[in-house]
């Protein structure tokens, strides 16, 4: 029993401690210049929105291994990578809708460097508790078309796979990936071994939200912005307590990409 | 199947009824609210409350917020559909609100009927630790079975004891003296741990100390995998002060348990010492009674022929010899009799120490028996030149007379008592052997006690049984010491060891 038969020191590390400060003020550069230069006309929006968003979700997952690195003996893989990783995604999605594809190369990385990132929950869920996190992500990405296509005046398609690939890949290695990374398998790992589960649960849900309502490649429309704080509300709570009760990231993933994949089906009735 | 798994199962139907109930509930509402097509500001709307309120309220806190989803999710369209149509209009907000006081409703209701069932449950938990404390056993077992008992009540991982003495009754195999519980053993204030070890999901670890009074007679160690609510924790707070009071009552009585063994078994061996004693001190009665009255009568009858007839010289030299023998005796035995009243009060014997040659002393005693008892063959060994001894010449001469008359009262006629002398290291040992039937081995201590003599040795002589005792005693009173062992062949071997002088 660790309260008798081990050592005990008192911790004190703070909630933030451990950010890679110099890459994330380069990244804030990056995400800077591409905002100016598409102001100026220099590239066009839509690369810009994806180097971007892919600068930031780099920052995301960039801290995400920091922060589990910091408490690993050994070696530990650079932050730096991580952003490289997905910005490599993200220049892929620049350069041709297709490009996307390279967003899958951030998973693949990461599964390669699990073992050397015990902290960031990349460890086997329990069956039940990755088909629980389907489960929810097909509940309210089923509700979520439902509810858009009776009410919201989208429709429901269904896309060519050469559509439908590159938005994948971008959700799997770029979205949902760097999301529950940062926001379960790092901000919220520091947060529950503080707090209980609802105050911790609430302030990561919050912080996420704030991270899609500034996502760049969401549409600024007053229903898609209520739609996102009540879907994304009840999928990072959802995710919180997949995470919670499983130590994993891999039920949130799953519910998350599901979610997104159902998101993906919609598109704007004229 | 088990009681209790049929009463999960009752329990677990009785939930998936409650919970189907409501998700009817909430579908008909809905269906009512869309075939009614109306806007999101409808009093109609507060319908939703409900079953999210019975959900809470049967089955607590998670229930509360499954149903407050459902009831979102449901009117969720409602709102968002007002917004997308006419903007963010005070029906919209209206809506909104509804949706947030569901999930309030949902967390409110629950935690209040968790918190309800969580008291419930800890007096269940008081209950159960009573009634393991109230069992008679001894403290480990009592303190696994409590520990069970706890982790099975508070549903945690593991439960852990340790005594004020650092001895872990429960949980682990040993302290580290660095660990929490030892921290708090020494600090005595109760101590949270959110997150402890390297687990994938934070343990948190709860340790309060056991107290009684002022005291603090051990730790309480509560570890899970997820929250320990505060509640909780003052609940293990004050079972902390209960659970010491218990195990300081259980301590105690197991002490004056203890305690009232060794006393009974103190008075036992006493009562029985003192029935001993009382047994050998009427024997001795008789017997001293026998012993002073034997050469009285002695005395008594030649004094008489001495006043009455009148005998040859020799015959008067001769019965005048044995008039003095006889009044030897007499004294030797008041003598005995005042050293034990001094033994008896606690004082030694009264002795008068001189320098003084131990060889000539042994050789006058030895001479003495020679010539008086001349039954037995009698030897006498002097190994080299003897050291000094600082000593009583009387009482020591009272000692060698005592173990040689008794080597030859208790040998048998034509056998021999050998008598030795000898330096050894620092000091001068005398050793009187004899041929006699021995002492047996469980009775060579108590040879020396006042009173005692050896059993079935009463048909070899006459005896008070208190030579040896006064021949300990003056022993002792000389710094020395006297044994008996077996001697070598047959019979037994007195050995006195005085300190030589250098």
């Amino acid at each position: 029993m660790y309260a008798i038969a081990r050592p005990w020191e008192p911790q004190s590390r703070g909630l933030l401690s451990g950010l890679p400060l110099p890459l994330l003020i380069l990244l804030a550069a990056v995400i800077l210049g591409a905002g100016v230069l598409a102001g100026a006309d220099v590239i066009p929006l839509m690369p810009a929105r994806a180097v971007a968003a892919g600068a930031a979700q780099g920052a995301l997952l960039a801290t995400a291994v920091a922060w589990a690195a910091s408490g690993t003996p050994g070696p530990a893989p650079a932050p730096t990578v991580a952003a490289l990783v997905v910005l490599a995604g993200a220049g892929g999605a620049a350069l041709a809708p297709i490009g996307a594809i390279a967003y899958l190369a951030a998973p693949l990385w990461l599964w390669r460097q699990r073992a050397r990132l015990p902290g960031l929950g990349l460890t086997r869920a329990s069956a039940g508790l990755v088909l629980a996190g389907a489960a929810l992500g097909m509940l309210l990405g089923t509700h979520l078309l439902v509810t858009a296509s009776l009410t919201l005046g989208y429709g429901v398609r269904a896309p060519r796979l050469e559509q439908l690939a590159p938005w994948l890949a971008y959700d799997i290695g770029g979205n949902v990936l760097t999301t529950e990374a940062f926001f379960r398998g790092a901000l919220f790992d520091r947060v529950q071994r503080r707090w209980p589960f609802a105050p911790g649960a609430a302030v990561v849900t919050a912080a996420c939200l704030v991270r899609y309502l500034v996502d760049p490649l969401l549409p600024r429309s007053l229903e898609v912005m209520a739609g996102a704080v009540f879907y994304l509300t009840l999928l990072s709570l959802g995710a919180c307590w997949l995470y919670w009760r499983s130590g994993s990231i891999v039920p949130s993933v799953a519910a998350g990409v599901l979610f997104f994949a159902c998101y993906r089906l919609l598109h704007v009735v004229q | 199947m088990t009681v209790t798994d049929v009463k999960a199962a009752v329990l677990a139907t009785a939930g998936a009824r409650v919970a189907l109930s409501c998700a009817a509930a909430v579908s008909g509402i809905t269906a009512g609210l869309a075939i009614a097509d109306v806007s999101p500001a409808t009093p109609w709307r507060h319908l939703y409350l409900l079953p999210v309120a019975v959900l809470a309220l049967r089955r607590g806190l998670a229930a509360g917020l499954l149903a407050a989803l459902g009831g979102a999710l449901a009117f969720g369209p409602f709102v968002l559909r007002e917004i997308e149509g006419h903007g963010l209009t005070r029906a919209a907000i209206e809506g909104g609100v509804t949706l947030a006081m569901l999930g309030v409703t949902g967390a409110l209701v629950g935690s209040l009927a968790a918190a309800g069932r969580r008291q419930r449950e800890r007096y269940e938990m008081l209950r159960a630790v009573q009634r393991v404390l109230a069992e008679a056993a001894p403290l480990e077992r009592g303190a696994a079975r409590l520990a069970a008992a706890l982790a099975r009540r508070l549903g945690v991982d593991a439960v852990g004891l340790v005594i004020a003495d650092g001895r872990v009754v429960a949980g682990a195999d040993g302290l580290d003296p660095i660990s929490l519980a030892a921290h708090v053993l020494a600090r005595r204030r109760p101590v949270f741990v959110s997150d402890a070890g390297t687990d994938a999901r934070p343990r948190r670890v709860v340790v309060v100390p056991l107290t009684s009074g002022r005291e603090t007679v051990g730790v309480l160690a509560v570890e899970r995998l997820g929250d320990i609510s505060r509640e909780e924790r003052d609940a293990l707070v004050g079972l902390g002060a209960a659970l010491g009071l218990a195990l300081d009552n259980t301590r105690l009585a197991a002490r004056q348990q203890s305690f009232a063994e060794e006393l009974e078994q103190k008075v036992g061996a006493a009562t029985a010492r003192l029935a001993e004693m009382d047994r050998l001190k009427s024997g001795f009665v008789a017997l001293a009674s026998h012993e002073l009255r034997t050469p009285l009568t002695a005395l008594q009858g030649f004094a008489e022929l001495l006043a009455t007839r009148r005998f040859a010289p020799t015959e008067v030299q001769r019965v005048a010899e044995i008039m003095r023998a006889e009044t030897e005796r007499l004294g030797r035995i008041v003598s005995d009799f005042l050293d034990l009243a001094r033994l008896e009060r606690g004082l030694p014997p009264a002795i008068r120490r001189t320098v003084l040659d131990p060889g000539p002393l042994i050789a006058a005693a030895v001479d003495v028996f020679r010539r008086t008892r001349t039954t037995h063959r009698l030897e006498l060994h002097v190994d080299g030149a003897l050291p000094r001894v600082d000593a009583d010449a009387d009482a020591l001469d009272r000692v060698l007379k005592n173990l040689i008359g008794n080597a030859l009262k208790y040998s048998p006629p034509g056998s021999c008592v050998r008598v030795r002398a000898r330096a050894l290291d620092g000091v001068v040992a005398f050793d009187v052997d004899d041929e006699g039937p021995g002492i047996p081995p469980d009775e060579r201590a108590r040879v020396f006690e006042p009173y005692y003599r050896v059993r079935n040795t009463e048909m070899l002589g006459p005896g008070t049984g208190l030579g040896l005792s006064v021949v300990k005693s003056i022993v002792e009173a000389h710094g020395g010491s006297v044994r008996a062992d077996a001697a070598p062949g047959a019979g037994t071997r007195m050995t006195v060891m005085l300190p030589a002088l250098p």
